[in-house]
């Protein structure tokens, strides 16, 4: 139990680019806010649902299974066999009898869901703690849909992992039952849901009726926890449990059920509620689109209490509205017939130029910086960056557009190469008279899909590209608030800093950075937590110590990012990395355009950064290095692999798997293992956590490449810790390759 | 359904996270603002709106025939059923493909949506959000709508196209005489019945049986867009 924290200041491996960071606290406010189906965009006409009782086609979802105090589809406290849909991504706050859960839930694939609970516990009075926390992971797997006949069957284990404190495993079933509609409308009739069970672990603890081997107690002392209990998993007693659900329409719920939790330790060994009934009841209401309220009566003596929060990454919170672009109009109807289409305007580098700053006025007008243009009679190469929108295909679309409106008949193929801190991703291709062909075909998309080639980007613009007007040396700057938690603390779950954050940005020429952030705190606590009690090199467990500090240099440094060669992308950076960390940084990374394997390297010398974050260093020093393998498994799925060694001077490697949406939601999770023992790691054995992110575009409906950004880790240990260097770049690159231009392809024409 | 309800609820915690970010900050520059600053701004926009109470949705003035004719350029009148909104949109563009139709492009003044037609038929819809990506409509060889499928490509949530396939009938309800802003118009009324993808859709039509011109139309523009209106002013 020491020191748990999270941060999304030094996310592992994947850090979601540009998301600055946020509270999941501003997450879940937002997402409140938001949420409703009368968010105020609506007002301005972003979605409104059809009329009640419309007979049209809908995409809009039935509604989802309800939660259960565990945050999984449930009863009250008791599971269901319901799976959520596909990539539902839930929040749940629950309280009765002293308990509080907060549980994250991530519908991982179809037939796999996945949990992260927060569990406090007052008055516990035991083992020298009053309130006692706890984190968990729970894992539920869909055996059986639900046909005519059968009912649909869940297996779970809950807190597999850890203590075990809330660990139990179980089978249930449940079958729906139609009922008629009443007191309300229902899109899809009124329902029963009849559930039965049976249960392990906590859930036999309550008149088992029988028991399968031996359940071996947690040994705290000779455990570390952070590891699967599998010598627990369906051990010992077992009891049946069970409840119903009726939803007469889409807003009400009414739940019954028969716990087989005995609460022992709760309600025997310490008296944090008196249990008088099995017996558990309940009512809900759908309260927005995605958050819904229940209020309970619970073991015949408590109220208790829970709101849902259901979102889903396909189902944005605001539709997305953007400007329309302007048609294209076909040469064919403007410059006469394709004989009479010359190319002698090439010889004039003041027409030429005239038309770089066409172009450039027309991509600004898309929010998208002309880095140069290349002119020949017949072709046009356009280099441009993308601050605006999260798919590289959109810009792309938009690239292509503003060649359109703009070039002289004769120019027919055009090359769009998008560029990242002026280093050239990719090369979509793409011929003029498609586009004028296309855009209004049935099948437009699909159709430009088709005929697109793509790319090894040249690394460098030709000799004859008229760089953009007044661009470099480009100067940035911005002034925002932040809020940077803590969490996990055993006296206080969550701490919190904010304050205000300058950054200055300074690119002399293309592919160099010069870059800064400055932060001042105006009011935290997070200067208050633990310190560390860790045996290994304090490389992460400081993080009370640096946040003594409320006038910092955040990061300071200057990087260069290059193109070595086909397929290869280079940076090198060097100055104060992070908060933690200055040195010197230096990546390699192979990846072809239509591949969905990347191999890269890095390299890190770095030292520890004083406590005030200025200027000064402390004594350590540490050369870390990784190899890294990168996997693109289809669907969505990514898969990353890095070996090597880390700043306590470990070694091993990180496993990461990431599934994204095209709008720019991920949910993901890494562990690392390496030389480091349980008892040298501390509290948890090994490092590991869950990462998410939330795009702005999928809440607010504005094209944006912006996110939020959570890492979340039981434990913050100093075992597996890499260096947060700004700028990685595979993220960089994936998303303007085959696969990340193909999953966003779809907004190509918007 | 409730929309009062989440109202408040929604009024009241925009203007407290409002409150919290009084210091929104500020930028310059070629880069992407962070993060806290756009939600910052987005912020400000909400309240802003509902300071200013709710905006009357059909803002737009009318306007006489005389004034639209003004102008030179062909209109059309367009209506979003769901959102109660009407504005008059310019012919921006009009071409040919090399599917059957003339294309013709209608543009908002403030040129941030558009709405597409090939002879009348509406086949795109950009700007308005959940939008109508492309279409195969089924038409008749002298123009118009006829019995057959009708597929619809539909920007969903995943930044993804989603399909919607139905399968329609077209009815002959006989003539019918229309006034657009002050003319009459001779037309037969059309109605096309759609079902497919687990619902319905009605498309109507009122179609000048001599030059082929829709004079008027109600169109569905798939799932979140709902019902457009159309009424072409000038010609």
């Amino acid at each position: 139990m020491t020191l748990p924290i999270l941060s999304q200041d030094h996310p592992t491996q994947k850090p979601p680019f540009r998301a600055g960071g946020a509270a999941l606290m501003l997450t879940l406010t937002l997402a409140a806010i938001l949420a409703g189906p009368s968010g105020a965009r609506a007002q301005s006409g972003a979605y409104l649902p059809p009329e009640v009782g419309s007979e049209e086609p809908s995409f809009t979802p039935l509604p989802a299974p309800s939660l259960n105090f565990y945050g999984v589809p449930g009863i009250i406290d008791m599971p269901s066999g319901e799976t959520m849909p596909d990539g539902q991504y839930t929040t749940t706050l629950a309280h009765f009898g002293g308990q509080t859960r907060l549980t994250l839930s991530f519908q991982a694939t179809p037939w796999m869901g996945i949990s992260f609970r927060y569990h406090g516990i007052a008055h516990y009075n035991l083992y020298g703690f009053n309130t006692y926390y706890d984190r968990n992971f729970d894992v539920r797997f869909r055996l059986l849909q639900e046909s005519q006949y059968l009912p649909q069957v869940t297996m779970g284990l809950q807190d597999f992992s850890g203590t075990g404190l809330f660990g139990a495993e179980y089978f249930v079933a449940s079958k729906t039952i139609r009922t008629p509609a009443v007191w309300g409308s229902a899109r899809d009739g009124g329902k029963l849901l009849v559930s039965g069970g049976i249960g392990w672990g906590r859930l036999g603890s309550y008149h088992n009726i029988g028991s399968f081997g031996n359940r071996p107690a947690y040994d705290g002392s000779a455990n570390f926890g952070g590891k699967p209990s599998y010598d627990q998993w369906f051990r010992g007693p077992y009891a049946l449990f069970g409840g119903l659900e009726w939803r007469p329409n889409d807003r009400l719920g009414f739940k019954v059920e028969y716990s087989s939790d005995a609460y022992t330790v709760e309600t025997q060994k310490t008296s944090v509620f008196d249990k008088k009934s099995p017996f558990n009841f309940g009512v809900e209401y759908q309260w927005t689109q995605s958050s819904r309220l229940g209020l309970y009566y619970m073991y015949g003596n408590e109220i208790g209490a829970s709101i849902q929060v259901q979102l889903n990454p396909r189902q944005p919170l605001t539709l997305l509205q953007q400007k329309a672009p302007m048609p294209i109009s076909p040469r064919s109807d403007w410059a006469g017939p394709p004989e009479a289409w010359t190319t002698d305007w090439v010889e004039s580098a003041d027409y030429r130029l005239g038309l770089r700053d066409l172009v450039a006025e027309e991509l600004k007008a898309s929010g998208l910086v002309l880095e140069s243009l290349e002119l020949t009679g017949t072709t046009a190469e356009l280099r441009y960056r993308n601050p605006r929108y999260t798919p590289q295909a959109a810009a792309v679309g938009r690239a292509a557009r503003a060649l359109a409106a703009s070039l002289p008949p004769s120019v027919e193929t055009f090359r769009l190469v998008p560029v990242s801190n002026g280093m050239a991703l990719s090369a979509v291709i793409l011929r003029r008279s498609d586009l004028e062909a296309l855009e209004y075909a049935p099948e437009a998309v699909a159709g430009l899909e088709a005929v697109m080639g793509l790319a090894d980007a040249a690394a460098a613009p030709g000799p004859e590209a008229m760089e953009g007007p007044d661009l470099y040396p480009d100067f940035s700057w911005s002034i925002s608030q932040y809020f940077a938690p803590s969490y996990f603390d055993p006296s206080r779950p969550v701490r919190l800093d904010v304050g205000a954050d300058l950054r200055l940005t300074y690119l002399p020429a293309p592919g160099w950075r010069i870059s800064t952030k400055l932060r001042q705190r105006v009011w935290g606590n997070v200067k208050d937590g633990r310190p560390s009690n860790s045996v290994l090199p304090h490389v992460r467990t400081d993080q009370n110590l640096y946040a003594q500090h409320g006038s910092t240099i955040e990061n300071l440094y200057v990087a260069r990012q290059w193109r070595p060669g086909r397929n290869f992308y280079a940076r090198v950076t060097a100055g104060y990395l992070e908060s933690m960390y200055g040195g010197l940084s230096a990546e390699l990374l192979w990846k072809p355009v239509g591949s969905w394997l990347g191999f890269g390297i890095e390299g890190n010398y770095v030292i520890q950064r004083d406590y005030d974050q200025l200027f000064d260093f402390r004594d350590y020093k540490v050369f870390t290095a990784h190899t890294s393998a990168y996997a693109d498994l289809g669907g969505g799925y990514e898969a990353q692999l890095d070996v090597g060694r880390y700043l306590a001077g470990d070694r091993g490697a990180t496993f990461s798997l990431d599934r994204t949406f095209a709008n720019g939601w991920s949910v993901g999770g890494f562990f690392t293992l390496t030389n480091v023992s349980s008892a040298d790691f501390g509290e948890g054995s090994f490092d590991k956590g869950i990462r998410f992110r939330i795009p702005l575009n999928w809440m607010l409906g504005t094209p944006s490449r912006s996110g939020m950004g959570l890492v979340i880790r039981p434990v913050q240990r100093d075992g597996g810790q890499r260096v947060d260097v700004p700028g990685r770049l595979y993220d960089q690159v994936r998303e303007a390759h085959l696969k990340g231009l193909e999953a966003g392809w779809a907004r190509v024409w918007e | 359904m409730g929309e009062g309800l989440g109202m408040n609820g929604t009024r009241i915690w925009a203007l407290l996270l409002a409150a919290g970010l009084a210091l929104a900050g500020c930028s310059g520059g070629n880069e992407a603002a962070p993060m806290q600053l756009e939600i910052a701004r987005a912020t400000k926009g909400l309240v802003g709106q509902m300071v200013q109470g709710r905006k009357s949705a059909s803002g737009q003035a009318e306007l006489s025939r005389a004034q639209l004719e003004a102008i030179g350029m062909p209109i059309s009148e367009v209506s979003a059923e769901r959102r109660d909104l009407k504005a008059y949109l310019f012919l921006a563009e009009a071409h040919r493909d090399e599917t059957p139709g003339l294309i013709e492009v209608w543009m908002t003044g403030d040129q941030l949506a558009t709405v597409t037609t090939r002879d009348g038929l509406l086949i795109a819809t950009r700007g308005l959000g959940g939008d109508l990506l492309s279409s195969a409509v089924p038409q008749a060889p002298e123009g118009g709508p006829q019995s057959g499928a009708l597929e619809q490509r539909i920007h969903y949530g995943d930044n993804r196209e989603r399909g919607l396939a139905l399968s329609c009938e077209v009815a002959d309800l006989g003539p019918a005489s229309i006034e657009i802003l002050g003319n009459q118009h001779a037309t037969r009324h059309l109605r096309q019945s759609c079902e497919g993808a687990g619902g319905q859709v009605i498309n109507e039509y009122w179609r000048d049986p001599r030059d082929g011109t829709i004079w008027q139309s109600r169109q569905w523009a798939g799932p979140y867009v709902g019902y457009l209106g159309l009424r072409r002013v000038t010609k």
